[in-house]
């Protein structure tokens, strides 16, 4: 059910929160073998109902007002265990609650569980995660997407109907493709990290999931704040995105690559783009070919910079003030091992990566050259909105693919976010939804919108799923 | 990358490393600095680098105490504490 018909029916007293919780746990017991969570708070979240219930004139008129929501296990939660999809966190029990989860709570919201991730947010397959992979409701031997796949597969399973996501390299807007729901990734600053764990600083930024735009809006309404404890978090003009979606933006000017047909897109997902934009005609948009040929060095700058941050970020796990420790008889063995024992093999080489490019002699050769190309990145995109109101592409390179996928290509996990890691190195808003079927599986398309213009990408999948049933089906 | 390079990096991201797994690692790193070693056919001169996508500068806020002293929570979650400090092996031979 889409987050309208429940804050409906909740309003109208056709169905109380607790009846909703209720409901949500007997659709995460049927399935369990989907593994999307990795805490479940069900008798905290029955007595919250209780209590949204028992006070219904108090709730009955906030944006979440008895609405079930999970959480992806990377926002911290005053006094329930944040693992960030790793052994190192794995009895982590948090001080401080996350600006994202304070917000969603205040809205009325009801916590129902903690979500399966990539460990660290670190994959695109949800492989990564010490509590083993999250399975795409689609199909049981299928990937969800990373990293926020337990979400992604949360709302896709219709537990809940909306969640809360991070995006660093394409972890909202991939799993939302693999798994036929739609997702937003905001303009980096508009919502706060305070207490989000983080990964790559100045490329993660935390998003809803939801059913359809709608969902993503109201969810974002509530998730965006001014936050003077996140001191990257963006001052910006106070904008009801749900009423947005009302708006009328007019006839649009939209960018498309050139070539596409050349970056390896499956023909299922090209031919699901085609038809997209054909609906976009219809509705009487136009669109502006674009040269974007540097669009694959994206990865390259991507792969530099996110496990720079990632190595600096992730040398706070020591084992000494919080997370796993090893036995050790010496400061530095006790660095050692409690790293190598708390940490995945994927989430180490990256911080391999990391350390090697930071270091000294390898540093202009790679990360420095790594920020010029991101600013190439950033100028092609500058340059786009002079002539074009957003971009449209497809969102992955194909659908939802097999586990364990054994592939000739050692990077081809990291290829999976040749189209949205742009989007992360600009920093601009990026929203996928779901635009076809091929092979009883859904595909996925984007807008990528200029900074802050949440409002337009938003409207314009509203509009687009006011004509279509893609966001409607259900596995 | 050779085995010493590898030694070196792994102290440097402080993780231990089985040295029959050396070879495998090696081979992982390769594979990925293959992929970012494109970034070399660009010309990239013309292109300052950039740390972060809006470019904002930092923000300070008020300086004033708050009475919310969580010392306990934080000791609590620590693998080994006493009493008001956090415990280490010893780090001086």
């Amino acid at each position: 059910m889409s987050l309208k018909n429940i804050r409906e029916q909740f309003r109208s007293k056709e169905i109380s929160a607790e009846e909703q919780v209720k409901e949500c746990f007997k659709k995460i017991n049927e399935n369990k073998d989907l593994n999307i969570f990795i805490n479940e708070f069900q008798e905290d979240a029955l007595k919250k109902a209780q209590h949204i219930d028992n006070n219904f004139d108090d709730f009955k008129a906030l944006p979440l007002g008895g609405v079930p929501i999970a959480h992806k296990d990377i926002f911290c939660t005053e006094g329930r265990v944040t693992t960030c999809g790793s052994k190192m966190l794995e009895k982590f029990v948090p001080p401080y609650e996350s600006t994202v989860t304070e917000n969603c709570n205040k809205a009325g919201s009801i916590m129902i569980g903690k979500t399966n991730m990539d460990e660290f947010a670190m994959g695109s397959s949800n492989e990564t995660s010490f509590f083993g992979p999250v399975v795409n409701p689609w199909g049981e031997s299928l990937v969800p997407g990373g990293s926020s796949g337990g979400s992604a597969a949360c709302v896709a399973a219709g537990i809940t109907s909306i969640s809360t996501g991070t995006d660093t390299g394409g972890s909202i807007r991939q799993p939302a493709a693999l798994c036929g729901i739609t997702g937003l990734k905001p303009t980096y600053g508009l919502v706060s990290r305070w207490g989000m764990i983080a990964f790559c600083s100045s490329m993660d930024q935390a998003g809803p999931f939801a059913r359809d735009a709608f969902g993503c809006a109201t969810l974002l309404d509530v998730m965006a704040s001014y936050d003077m404890k996140d001191s990257t978090c963006a001052k910006r003009k106070e904008v009801s995105y749900e009423k947005c979606l009302e708006q009328d933006f007019g006839k649009l000017k939209i960018g498309v690559l050139k070539g596409i047909e050349n970056l390896g897109i499956s023909d299922d997902v090209l031919k699901a783009y085609e038809n997209s934009k054909d609906m976009l005609i219809e509705l009487g948009h136009s669109f502006v070919e674009l040269d974007f040929s540097e669009l694959s060095s994206g990865i390259c700058s991507y792969y530099v910079i996110a496990p720079a941050e990632c190595s600096s970020n992730l040398s706070r796990f020591d084992g000494v003030k919080f997370g796993h420790r090893a036995e050790a008889e010496n400061i530095n063995d006790l660095y050692l091992k409690t790293r190598s024992e708390g940490f995945g093999d994927e989430v180490q080489k990256r911080i391999m990566i990391g350390a090697y490019v930071l270091s000294a002699g390898f540093y202009d050769a790679y990360y420095r050259k790594a920020q010029r190309v991101r600013r190439m990145i950033k100028s092609k995109f500058d340059s786009f909105f002079n002539s074009v109101d957003l971009v449209f592409l497809p969102t992955t390179l194909d659908q939802a693919f097999e586990m364990n996928r054994e592939s000739s290509d050692p990077n081809r996990m990291y290829k999976e976010d040749l189209l949205t890691i742009p989007a992360n190195l600009a920093g601009l808003p990026a929203i996928s939804f779901p635009n076809g079927f091929a092979n009883e599986l859904p595909t996925g398309a984007q807008f990528v919108g200029n900074y802050f213009s949440e409002d337009l990408i938003l409207n314009l999948t509203n509009k687009l799923q006011e004509v279509t049933d893609w966001h409607k089906m259900t596995p | 990358m050779d085995k010493i390079e590898l030694k070196n990096l792994l102290f440097l991201a402080r993780l231990g490393a089985d040295e029959k797994d050396y070879p495998k690692i090696i081979e992982k790193l390769q594979n990925t600095f293959q992929m970012i070693d494109q970034m070399n056919e660009l010309d990239l001169e013309q292109f300052e680098p950039l740390n972060n996508p809006l470019e904002l500068t930092n923000i300070s806020r008020e300086d004033k105490d708050n009475d919310r002293n969580q010392k306990k929570d934080f000791l609590k979650n620590s693998p080994k504490s006493d009493e008001d400090y956090f415990v280490v092996p010893k780090i001086i031979e």
